[in-house]
């Protein structure tokens, strides 16, 4: 409907006749744009796709692929693991707070507070948060020294900061934000009607949750869960500034990459192509889930 | 019909807000203390070893981030990432905003597939982005990764799904057609028509775009890092093997500006474009994490 109408503005102001050349030559107008991705984005993507599989003699072959994979199970077993893991607490912990901030009805900034917070928040990464919590959960970490005051030594298991419980209690820094910023809106959108219908029926608090809220919020933690997964799993600085050998995919990659300049080695490739094949299902899940969320919004 | 609701809540109000409130408790510690902490150990020259009621209060001081200061990679690191991040907002202006004026007035028919390609940088992220630059930039053109300012077009690219979105969405806050019809009916041209009557209109969206920008490169480690480039992020890992504290004193001098520029694109976001502007901010830990 939109471009009926815009053809017909323009058709109405210049030539009529053409419409249909014109509407061709229009696309050229998209052709900067589109030719700076081709080359800083597409052409990239091609480049090292193709890399992934080239053997040494420029001929076509799986064995990169297979390789990456065997000789990485360790760093896919930690990546997954802790990219499920923090996508779950995140999932789980994001939606607690939002509803918690949405509900909040007594400061009356408090909201937007929680929301204004976790833009910044789900945006930290890299250096300064791995910094902040070496500072605070670190072996001479404040925190550490307040929580053995109070009788609990942190190291006293296994815990270390650059391992793996340590990489995952950081990421929850940016990983419970995205999540709020992805659930406010789906909270907002739970109508006190809905509560009322359902107590009017005889519902308790409990039924309302199993058949009405967590059922409506269902499409948007499940999104959020796909999209904090991606987001766990490609993230890089992170991992690396608090452990620069750790054993998780991204981190291999960078590895890979700065050890083999010369570029024949299939290896930093391929693994960049399985992160992007896991990037695309995720995101893919999460964009499908999140149209499937806006449905209750709309009405 | 709300009265059986209502009429019970007077009693369940206290504990049904217990849980809520605690959540909201833990997640303020949770949240807090990382930032505080990390400021006591670049403003407090005390071990935390020594720290007790007694030295609370002793050795506070800027010493620590006025010797970083003085460090020698320190006023050129963070010139290139100031550099970059002036470079970055003007090639993503330069190249959204005609892009996605275009789209609006002449090809709306064009708008599903110019916003699938600015969500691409989610499915290859930074880590991904580098391996294309080492596989097909490094052979072939090793001059233009030599030079710092390759990070330019790679980090447009970063910040593009957020930086089109919010572009996108003060685009869509005004009504671009009406303003146009009404600037070319008075005999403006189509220079004219952006000058005057587009870009004006368009400033809030213009500038909230341009600190998020800012805020991103200045905060990017993944490709720096990689390609082995020094820009700010990269020093202060370096820099924090040499000295903890001063370290630390850089990574909160990141924060607070950080900080200071995505607050501020939040303003500038809410006031133009209410609603629209939280969507905005989601995913955009992607380029950073």
């Amino acid at each position: 409907m939109t471009t009926a109408t815009t053809a017909a503005v323009e058709g109405g102001r210049t030539v009529r006749a053409a419409p249909r050349i014109r509407r061709r030559l229009s696309w050229l107008g998209l052709v900067p744009f589109l030719a700076f991705l081709l080359v800083f984005l597409l052409l990239p993507t091609y480049g090292f796709v193709r890399k992934a599989f080239l053997d040494v003699h420029d001929h076509f072959t799986w064995t990169g692929m297979s390789d990456a994979v065997s000789k990485n199970r360790t760093a896919f077993r930690q990546s997954i693991q802790l990219s499920v893991l923090t996508a779950f607490l995140g999932a789980v912990l994001g939606t607690l707070l939002a509803y918690a901030a949405a509900t909040a009805k007594r400061p009356r900034w408090l909201r937007s507070l929680v929301s204004a917070f976790s833009g910044v928040a789900a945006n930290m990464g890299g250096v300064v948060l791995a910094f902040a919590f070496i500072s605070l959960l670190g072996a001479q970490g404040l925190g550490t020294k307040i929580l053995k005051t109070i009788g609990f030594d942190l190291y006293g298991g296994r815990f270390q900061l650059f391992s793996f419980a340590g990489i995952a209690t950081v990421y929850m820094y940016f990983q419970i934000p995205l999540m709020v910023l992805v659930t406010l809106p789906a909270i907002d959108g739970l109508k006190e009607s809905w509560r009322e219908a359902s107590a009017n029926l005889g519902g308790t608090t409990w039924t309302y949750w199993r058949r009405v809220g967590l059922p409506v919020l269902m499409p948007s933690m499940l999104g959020g869960f796909m999209l904090l997964f991606a987001n766990a799993f490609s993230a890089y600085a992170t991992a690396f500034a608090l452990n620069a050998g750790a054993n998780l995919v991204p981190v291999k990659i960078s590895y890979y990459l700065q050890g083999d300049i010369s570029g024949k080695s299939p290896m930093p490739f391929a693994l960049a192509t399985w992160m992007i094949i896991f990037m695309a299902l995720s995101m893919g899940a999460y964009f499908l889930l999140r149209r499937r969320a806006e449905r209750w919004r709309s009405s | 019909m709300a009265i059986v609701v209502t009429g019970s809540r007077p009693a369940h109000r206290f504990t049904r807000r217990l849980g809520p409130n605690l959540i909201l408790l833990a997640a303020t510690v949770f949240f807090i203390a990382p930032l505080l902490s990390m400021a006591r150990f670049a403003l407090q020259s005390v071990p935390v070893i020594s720290l007790g009621w007694s030295t609370l209060f002793k050795r506070w001081s800027w010493g620590a981030m006025t010797e970083a200061f003085h460090e020698p990679m320190f006023g050129s690191t963070l010139t290139l990432s100031l550099k970059l991040a002036v470079g970055t907002v003007f090639l993503t202006l330069l190249l959204l905003l005609p892009t996605a004026l275009f789209v609006h007035l002449r090809l709306p028919r064009a708008r599903s597939l110019v916003e699938f390609l600015t969500v691409l940088p989610y499915v290859v992220p930074p880590i991904a982005i580098v391996a294309g630059v080492a596989g097909l930039f490094r052979p072939n053109a090793r001059w233009f990764v030599n030079s710092n300012y390759s990070l330019i077009p790679f980090y447009v690219v970063l910040a593009l799904p957020f930086t089109y979105r919010a572009i996108d969405a003060g685009i869509r806050a005004i009504d671009v057609r009406t303003l146009v019809d009404a600037s070319r009916s008075l005999g403006a041209g189509w220079a004219t028509t952006l000058r005057r009557v587009l870009i004006p209109n368009l400033s809030s969206a213009v500038v909230s775009s341009s600190f998020l920008t800012a805020a991103v490169v200045l905060g990017e480690f993944t490709i720096a890092n990689t390609l082995s480039k020094r820009t700010f992020p990269t020093f202060t890992l370096e820099y924090a093997q040499k000295s903890s504290q001063g370290g630390m004193a850089l990574a909160l001098l990141t924060l607070v500006a950080s900080t200071a520029l995505l607050g501020l694109f939040t303003v500038f976001i809410r006031r133009r474009a209410r609603q629209r502007g939280a969507v905005v901010v989601v995913n955009a830990a992607e380029s950073q994490a």
